[in-house]
């Protein structure tokens, strides 16, 4: 009694059912133009932000005149992301931030600190369509790099701060991000940590290391054990920077200089893999002993493993700085200002800055930090040494058309081109 | 007599030949057991290294036996938060994704119709197509119809898109089972006098029933699991793969192998209890 | 109820049909057709995008471009398939026929690390194969491997882990098949054909080994005559000592269904991974579905995306009609007896 077993698809595909399926297909051709109209592209980037849809009582929408609404409390939650080791960490426990605690005693706010930005552009991808949809993206501050910052003003997509919600911030902001040629009147980004790019490796497999050709030096020590970073600017910037180029001005044939030396070092087997993050988790297991690190991560991947050492080289280093936003539409943004405002505050600068490590934006956190820890003022890497600094170079702005270009040479380095 | 000899020689052959013999015979159980093994292997690393106790984040060196983890589970801020989300949403799609897609099997096996082919492609489709493409053509759509704010990136959408891709392996799983069921089963029934709904529930459904329960435990597993779709569908919202995913980055926490291992030590037990529950209502 | 369902019969099974088909008509057909549009758009995120027919370029320069990563995608999920197929089948031969009383056991021992996260697997896998890890690091300690050598970001540790990751799916279907085979063929032909299939084993071995080592070592980059012959002599012994003849005439055959639905639950969703390139591997083992999430949420080149990811579907969709048509699975399952 064998039935008649279908197989796994049923029927066989003959004409006859390609097209009853096209039929279907066509249906659902019109369905979708029918959709599309509500999805053909509206990127309309507007100067004035227009009013954030949906805003419960605790957040405001910005109005274009900038006067302070009246009596707003700050919300029970805050929603933020942020980069990886990028805030202070209580020593018993990995969870607990005491600044932001002490935040949610000063204002009954807990604030859900998510470590969920790998890289600028992945993260992008997450919020992007809500911002074009108009919609929240869930985040009220996003901690990125200045030139995914760029990226949003330009397309409208941030909130404008209520400078009357932020004194600290007003005043405090140290004063070479007071002209950003991009955000002249800080109205949209709140410097959150400045940064170096240089070497991170293990001294005891490769020695001391000084130059930056290290990087794409066929060296038996290290060969087919570096890494390279997913950020296009770092890379390319360093790469650059080992051909005497200057990454302040980056230009398309600057980009195929560099793409040309990394190429080349993949393909003679000098590079393991190109990373995000994860670049310090392979330092420390011992899968890589080289790689374009940031100076923060190799302060805290060092004390966990012996040996791990961060210089900037001897031909330049790239700085750069990462930024606090709030996304438009952010369902808390008087809380977010409250939030941002409160880290520019010198002491609470100060102790976020003892564990990251990184450079402060904010004015008077270095003396705090170092009525706290004296010590620290020898530490290379929290207080770098003026002709270290002398050789950091920030990464030059690009236009619409170079960035795309850029990326799009580099996805081959990423091996996806 | 003859088999005596046989025997005999049996015994008297070289023990080299006896062992192969003894290895032909059993062949099967052995591979059987490698494979079991190293089906296991990843796991065994996870449960092991939920005991290890780290200096620092990264947890992928022994460093030295500890139950503190075990004592804390939910310790690490946001893990709790993802894992009973990722419980009510493999729950709730797998509940919807079976009933949907065991109707689609009943009808496509029993009875005939037309659009039968169009429905197979339909089907099979979802299968078919990479996950990333699901996730992505999702995601345009969620925030095409979002205005206004008709399908915020949630749970919700989650939820949507797990129950989207578990209706067809659920309708295959079950149609694998259908096609040889014994129909006259269902004739004597209601030659007994029993009406269609009545047989359905009395006779149709319990000899299903392991069939649906097959492929609702897929289902279960593919939404717990799954992590690619889920990644453009959610937003913000973190399911337990998502959590996983965004830690590995820096280190995951031990706390994360204590969950997964509990989560596989529950799995394990609710099947045992079920099959041992099975066959003492049988004997009984 | 009863009635009315008596009454209208034929409305019965559209009745069935509807609300599942409904779920995936909204949301799988339509999000495929939007899908359908974008890779019709040019512009960027910033312009805005706009739809015209002549951007069907997208998909030429879009192959152009990618082609490699279509054929290396394609040789990966083959070898995995393959792979996964040489491991399942014995593993689901066993447990139908020799699982007795452990059948469902041992089935939910193949399924249950299922219960684990796929991710948390894959990094499992990056501790095991570790290049100072636990298999690696006492065999280079002892000698017996180079401190160069390494499997982790090469294709050999993103084919194993695709391997991995899709038994399960092939060894159910696989398995399911198999039980459904009537013991009293296999018995029937055990007493035609009795005994190992000596010489068709060993030829077929040969060939079939052989051709697996040279795709094996074309893939992975190693030296593919060294892996060949090695194919080639493993496939012999197994072939001359291990089939038996009657599972080559009757049960293998009357199992195609379920290779066939493993083979294709393995291939498809091994073609759009991305994890296992990713944590495993290295740049230069990136996969198709890697260069679509990287043009998707890195690029934001939607067009170039949406193409690339319409001509991965139609591929998979092609193949799936040929497969189906070539194997004709209607013929061998109307039961020959």
């Amino acid at each position: 009694m064998a039935e008649r077993e279908q197989g796994v698809l049923g029927t066989p595909v003959t004409r006859r059912r390609m097209l009853q399926g096209s039929t279907l297909a066509g249906i659902a051709a019109f369905l979708a133009a029918c959709g599309t109209s509500a999805t053909s592209p509206s990127a309309e980037p507007t100067a004035a932000p227009t009013p954030a849809s949906s805003a419960p009582p605790a957040s405001t929408a910005p109005s274009p005149t900038q006067e302070p609404t009246p009596a707003q409390t700050p919300s029970a939650e805050l929603n933020w992301a942020n980069w990886t080791y990028y805030i202070d960490v209580d020593e018993n426990d990995p969870n607990k931030h005491p600044t932001l605690d002490r935040f949610k005693e000063k204002h009954g706010t807990t604030v859900k600190y998510q470590e969920v930005v790998d890289d600028n552009d992945s993260f992008f991808g997450t919020i992007k369509d809500a911002l074009r949809g108009g919609q929240d993206t869930g985040w009220d501050i996003v901690t990125l790099t200045d030139w995914m910052a760029i990226r949003l003003v330009r397309l409208g997509w941030l909130e404008r701060f209520d400078k009357a919600n932020m004194p600290n911030f007003t005043a405090n902001l140290k004063d070479r991000f007071r002209s950003r040629s991009w955000d002249p009147g800080n109205d949209y980004a709140a410097p959150w940590q400045s940064g170096m790019t240089g070497l991170g490796y293990d001294e005891a497999v490769t020695g001391p290391l000084t130059s930056v050709k290290a990087l794409f030096a066929d060296d038996p020590r290290w060969r087919g054990k570096v890494e390279y970073l997913t950020e296009m600017r770092d890379t390319i910037g360093l790469t650059m920077i080992s051909l005497g180029l200057d990454p302040a001005k980056p230009d398309r044939a600057g980009c195929d200089a560099a793409i040309g030396v990394l190429k080349a070092a993949q393909d003679a087997g000098i590079v393991r893999d190109v990373k995000g993050n994860s670049y310090a988790e392979d330092l420390k297991s011992g899968d890589a002993v080289l790689a374009m690190a940031w100076s923060g991560d190799m302060m805290q991947a060092v004390i966990e493993k012996e040996g791990l050492r961060f210089a900037i080289p001897d031909e330049g280093g790239i700085i750069w700085t990462d930024n606090c936003l709030i996304p438009k539409g952010a369902a808390h943004k008087f809380t977010a200002e409250l939030a941002i405002d409160f880290y520019y505050d010198p002491e609470n600068a100060a102790d976020v800055e003892l564990y990251v490590y990184y450079l402060s934006p904010v004015k008077g956190a270095d003396e705090v930090m170092l009525q706290k820890v004296p010590e620290i003022k020898d530490d290379p890497i929290a207080f770098p040494p003026s002709e270290v600094q002398a050789r950091l170079v920030d990464f030059g702005a690009l236009s619409e058309d170079d960035e795309k270009y850029f990326n799009d040479q580099f996805a081959s380095v990423l091996g996806v081109g | 007599m003859a088999t005596a000899a046989a025997t005999l020689r049996h015994a008297q052959q070289p023990a080299a030949v006896r062992a192969w013999r003894w290895f032909r015979a059993n062949v099967l159980f052995l591979y059987t057991g490698f494979a079991v093994l190293y089906l296991m292997l990843p796991v065994l690393v996870i449960t092991l290294f939920s005991f290890n106790d780290p200096a620092g984040r990264s947890n992928f060196v022994w460093q030295g036996f500890t139950l503190d983890y075990w004592l804390d589970p939910l310790g690490v801020a946001g893990l709790g938060d993802a894992v009973v989300l990722s419980l009510e949403i493999a729950f709730l799609s797998t509940l919807v994704a079976t009933i949907l897609g065991t109707l689609i099997a009943l009808a496509l096996v029993r009875y005939g119709f037309r659009g039968r082919g169009a429905t197979n492609m339909l089907i099979a489709l979802p299968m078919a197509t990479p996950e990333i493409v699901l996730g992505a053509s999702l995601l345009t759509m969620f925030v095409a119809i979002g205005r206004p704010p008709f399908f915020p990136l949630s749970f919700f959408t989650i939820l949507i898109a797990h129950i989207m891709f578990n209706i067809s392996y659920v309708v295959v799983t079950v149609r694998a089972r259908l096609a040889g069921f014994p129909r006259h089963l269902e004739e004597a029934a209601m030659d007994l006098g029993a009406n269609e709904w009545t047989t359905f529930w009395k006779v149709t459904f319990p000899l299903i029933f392991p069939g649906i329960m097959a492929a609702a435990l897929l289902a279960f597993s593919l939404s717990i699991d799954d992590f690619v779709i889920t990644n453009f569908t959610s937003g913000k919202t973190q399911t337990f793969p998502m959590y996983i995913y965004a830690k590995s980055r820096i280190g995951i926490p031990v706390q994360v192998n204590v969950i997964g291992t509990l989560i596989f030590v529950i799995a394990v037990g609710s099947v045992l209890i079920s099959t041992l529950a099975q066959r003492r209502d049988r004997a009984a | 109820m009863g009635a009315f369902l008596r009454r209208n019969r034929r409305l019965v099974p559209y009745l069935l049909l509807a609300p599942g088909l409904l779920w995936l008509l909204v949301f799988y057909v339509y999000p495929g057709f939007q899908m359908l549009i974008t890779s019709f758009w040019s512009g960027s995120l910033e312009k805005g995008f706009t739809f015209s027919l002549d951007n069907w370029t997208n998909y030429t320069a879009a192959l152009s471009r990618f082609q490699g990563y279509y054929v290396r995608s394609i040789g990966y999920s083959a070898a995995a398939t393959i792979l996964t197929f040489l491991i399942a089948y014995p593993l689901a031969y066993a447990i139908a026929f020799k699982g007795g009383r452990a059948k469902n056991l041992l089935l939910f021992l193949v399924v249950a690390p299922f219960f684990t996260s796929f991710l948390l697997r894959t990094i499992s896998w990056k501790i095991i194969l570790g290049d100072s890890g636990i298999v690696f690091g006492p065999l280079k300690d002892l000698g017996f491997l180079s401190e160069d050598f390494r499997v982790l970001a090469t294709p050999v540790a993103v084919v194993s882990g695709l391997t991995y990751d899709f038994l399960p799916f092939m060894t159910l279907p696989i398995y399911v098949a198999l039980e459904k085979v009537d013991k009293r063929l296999v018995e029937a032909a055990q007493d035609l054909y009795a005994g190992p299939w000596r010489r068709g084993g060993t030829i077929a071995g040969i060939v079939l080994g052989g051709g697996l080592g040279l795709l094996l070592g074309q893939i992975f980059g190693y030296w593919p005559p060294f892996l060949a012959v090695g194919g080639a002599l493993a496939g012999a012994i197994i072939g001359a000592l291990f089939i038996s003849e009657s599972f080559v005439r009757v049960t293998f055959p009357l199992s195609l269904p379920g290779v066939f639905a493993g083979s294709l639950l393995t291939f498809i969703p091994s073609m759009g991974d991305y994890i296992n390139a990713e944590f495993l591997g290295n740049p230069d083992t990136r996969m198709i579905g890697n260069v679509i999430q990287n043009r998707f949420l890195t690029q934001t080149d939607y067009p170039t995306a949406a193409a690339l990811s319409f001509i991965l579907m139609a591929g998979m969709l092609a193949a799936v009609a040929v497969y189906a048509r070539a194997l004709g699975t209607e013929e061998l399952t109307t039961g020959r007896v």
